[in-house]
């Protein structure tokens, strides 16, 4: 039985914002495993970033997650990540950062805790449960495609 | 019949919409559609999305229509007056209300403000008055009412997220 944060969830992806991105080939939904979403978000490279977010309690508590190998199940290989020339891909794509279960942005869920000053510095970037998952994609996909974003250290085989 | 997928965005319809048309359809049915299921006004002009002048409602939606679909604005301005300020200085221009922010963006902080594309990178367009950066697709319409046809944006840095390194467990 699905709970209201699944419905909520649902619905969202079903909307017009969303299914844009989609069409325009900036994201995709590649499949749902309640509470986890597993979302393909396009590189300016070409390549396909697998971002596993989880979304129980949506859309009132933000998502929370990063990248994902659905080969293996389980966080990206950190060499596989996206990479940053020191700017701020590099700032949020962290592999130092909660072992890599979370992406450093302010709609992320994980990561909002013990950083309240974002609500102030940055308060254009904290979740916005009425923009939905669309937004965590939008601020992922625009970084991916930014002059800061490198390929990872390794191909994936 | 090839059906067409519509995404469209304008005054008084909030999010973006969208609304699937056979392909030979008229973008006065599309028109009509939109009056019927927003209530937006009769008077609305349409346009594709980047394009400057509105478009002739009796051309054929599989005629515009990319692999994509259609990204189609509706607004009762025929322009959007937009004026962008930065280190004091404020530049204006007239768009068409289906220009993206992103374009504006583009417009002000290179053309205008003289930044490299990475400098331009590094900022964003913020709603005068208040914390909103509308996402790069959204068309300066939909920032509108009808009623004034004029927009005020500042161009800001796009601050990066900081924090302390080697983050907690």
């Amino acid at each position: 039985m699905t709970g209201p944060d699944q419905r909520a969830f649902e619905a969202d992806v079903a909307k017009a914002a969303f299914r844009l991105g989609q069409a325009e080939c900036r994201w995709r939904l590649v499949a749902v495993a309640w509470p986890f979403a597993f979302f393909g978000v396009a590189a300016k490279d070409g390549r396909e970033y697998v971002l596993r977010l989880n979304c129980a309690g949506y859309p009132q508590m933000a998502p929370t997650g990063g990248p994902w190998d659905l080969k293996t199940n389980q966080i990206l290989a950190f060499e596989l990540w996206p990479r940053g020339q020191g700017g701020r891909v590099s700032a949020v794509f962290r592999t130092d950062w909660k072992n890599g279960t979370a992406l450093y942005l302010p709609c992320d869920r994980e990561s909002l805790v013990g950083h309240d000053n974002w609500r102030r510095e940055m308060p254009s970037k904290i979740w916005r449960p009425v923009d939905g998952v669309v937004q965590y994609l939008e601020l992922v996909h625009e970084l991916l495609q930014s002059r800061d974003y490198a390929p990872p250290l390794r191909s994936a085989a | 019949m090839k059906s067409i997928d519509l995404f469209y965005q304008g005054e008084g319809i909030g999010e973006i919409g969208h609304i699937e048309l056979d392909a030979d359809a008229t973008f006065a049915i599309l028109k009509v559609r939109l009056v019927e299921k927003h209530g937006v006004a009769h008077d609305v002009l349409m346009f594709l999305e980047g394009e400057d002048e509105p478009i002739d409602e009796a051309i054929l939606i599989g005629d515009r229509a990319t692999a994509k679909g259609l990204k189609v604005h509706v607004h009762r301005c025929r322009h959007v007056e937009v004026t962008v300020t930065f280190n004091g200085e404020t530049v204006e221009r007239r768009f068409s209300p289906s220009a993206t922010v992103a374009r504006v963006k583009h417009w002000a902080a290179e053309d205008k403000f003289g930044m490299s594309d990475e400098e331009a990178g590094e900022h964003v367009l913020q709603i005068a008055g208040t914390h909103d950066r509308p996402a790069p697709g959204t068309h300066i319409g939909a920032l509108t009412d009808g009623k004034v046809c004029g927009l005020a944006f500042d161009l800001v840095p796009d601050e990066r997220v900081n924090g302390a390194s080697g983050g907690a467990a």
